[in-house]
């Protein structure tokens, strides 16, 4: 049944681009996102399969830095996450705007607090001093340092949403330097979305294609055939 | 429905409520001690539609699960608390907050409310009040024969009542307020904030004291909006907004193939 396995490849192969084109849309809605990383389907063939198996790998390469001035957004340049303490347990995060809650509990935009060294971190003064090295400092004093962390060896980052990873391994130590006032643009090149929204859409109406001629040929095999 | 139409769909959403946002701000742009808003935005939940374990082949390797992402929601408007530019007006009960503080006003239902916006008036009864004429606390009384009022930075205000030269009289100080988070204050429109849990309790103090800012009279302090940050955000969110647009058509023209399949 050669007619029926080439069929199935291109409905494979049709689902692929499908599941493509929405980790695209995702990351096109999550362009103004702050520390979002984009998505990636990559196709690997194995090699009993004739069709594609999708194989997601997240960017996780440095977003561009944007001033804000804004003192309680904060942005890391270089390898690292900061921990958060989420209900599921510690998870990573690249930062952004951060706040105070109304106990002056540094936490995320979710009220999510935001780990230093020693556990939570409280402000009680005027001033936030964050410096590059991850210290916070309250009017001067220091109060703590921001926990930082990279994936240990082997270890794999999954997102849980809301520009939170969950880390599955060993955590190891950050070497990222903190910038206070800015804020991590999401990762994404629009150009290469756009050009990738053109791409799936073509690869899709090709394998469209295809299978329509396989379904013309073995509509004439069980017609034609049979006429003989 | 192929999904990736809500997930662009979503995005068309946000890009829209960071343009009502940056709307707000360009419409407040000579709004007395208006300080702007910005909208961020977080990616929603995951879908995991292929676990770790399930692409193992040619070796014993784990691969990353695919997972697909639902689009992205706004996260937070945060309101940016940073000083305005202080502008000269002259006027007597114009005063300016160089630094942190708010003024305390009293609304007509009693409740407390705090302003940057020292534009103030005098009622018929001589009462400092809002130019929406709320109370600002703590009550101040000019008396109908003043001839000079000073407000001093620290918040003292004299009148003068006789001749040119004689002695002004101290009548009362103003006070201010701040918080621990300001960000968490609610906004009531009117120039006006509302304390909450997040922005944590009121700290009285006065002009000039540590933490404190200094009043000026005679100066109003403008809005922080800058119009050239808030146009290249609109630039930015109106062609997020395109992009998200061809995403939802490209998806269609997808399903409008799939439906060509049958004929």
């Amino acid at each position: 049944m050669i007619g029926f396995s080439g069929i199935l490849t291109a409905a494979r192969t049709l689902s692929y681009y499908n599941r493509r084109q929405e980790i695209t849309a995702n990351n096109l809605a999550n362009v103004s996102t702050a520390g979002f990383k984009a998505d990636r389907l990559v196709a690997h063939r194995p090699a009993d399969l004739d069709s594609p198996v999708p194989v997601e790998a997240t960017d996780l390469s440095q977003g561009a830095l944007r001033m804000t001035g804004r003192p309680l957004d904060v942005a890391l340049e270089g390898q690292g996450y900061l921990v958060v303490d989420a209900p599921g347990g510690e998870r990573l995060s690249r930062g952004g705007n951060l706040r105070l809650d109304g106990n002056g509990q540094l936490v995320t935009s979710e009220g999510l607090s935001v780990l230093g060294e020693q556990g939570p971190i409280f402000f009680t003064g005027g001033s936030i001093d964050i410096g590059t090295d991850g210290t916070v400092k309250s009017d001067g004093h220091l109060v703590d340092r921001l926990r930082l962390v990279v994936p240990g060896e082997g270890a794999t980052l999954v997102k849980e949403g809301a520009g939170r990873f969950i880390l599955k391994g060993d955590p190891a130590a950050g070497t990222a330097l903190i910038r206070q006032g800015q804020i991590e643009d999401a990762n994404i090149d629009s150009i290469g979305g756009m050009v990738s929204l053109v791409d799936i859409q073509r690869a899709y109406s090709a394998s469209v294609t295809a299978l329509r001629t396989m379904d013309g040929v073995l509509g004439s095999v069980t017609t034609d055939v049979a006429r003989v | 429905m192929n999904p990736a139409l809500q997930t662009s769909a979503s995005g068309m959403i946000a890009q829209q409520r960071l343009i009502d946002v940056i709307a707000n701000n360009l419409a407040n742009v000579n709004t007395t001690g208006f300080k702007r808003s910005r909208a961020s935005f977080e990616d929603v939940l995951y879908e995991t539609l292929q676990g770790e374990s399930l692409v193992n082949y040619q070796s014993n390797a784990t691969v990353a699960p695919v997972q697909v992402g639902k689009g992205v929601r706004v996260a937070s408007v945060q309101r940016f608390h940073q000083q305005g530019t202080v502008n000269q007006t002259g006027r007597p009960f114009d005063l300016a907050i160089e630094g942190d503080g708010f003024f305390q006003v009293q609304r007509p239902d009693r409740s407390m409310s705090y302003t940057r916006d020292g534009s103030f008036t005098l009622s018929n009864t001589g009462a400092l009040v809002t130019g929406n004429g709320y109370l600002v606390q703590p009550g101040i009384t000019i008396p109908s024969d003043a001839a000079e009022v000073t407000i001093s930075p620290n918040g003292i205000v004299a009148v003068r009542t006789g001749d040119v030269g004689s002695s002004p009289v101290e009548i009362g100080r103003l006070e201010l307020v701040r918080f621990a988070n300001p960000t968490g204050l609610e906004s009531l429109g009117e120039n006006l904030y509302r304390e909450t849990v997040a922005s944590g309790q009121p700290i009285n103090g006065q002009p000039q004291d540590a933490g404190f800012g200094r009043v000026t009279q005679g100066n109003l302090e403008g809005s922080n909006v800058e119009i050239v940050v808030e146009m290249t955000d609109m630039i930015a969110a109106q062609r997020a907004y395109e992009i998200n647009a061809k995403a939802i058509r490209a998806t269609d023209e997808m399903m409008q193939a799939t439906n060509d399949l049958v004929r």
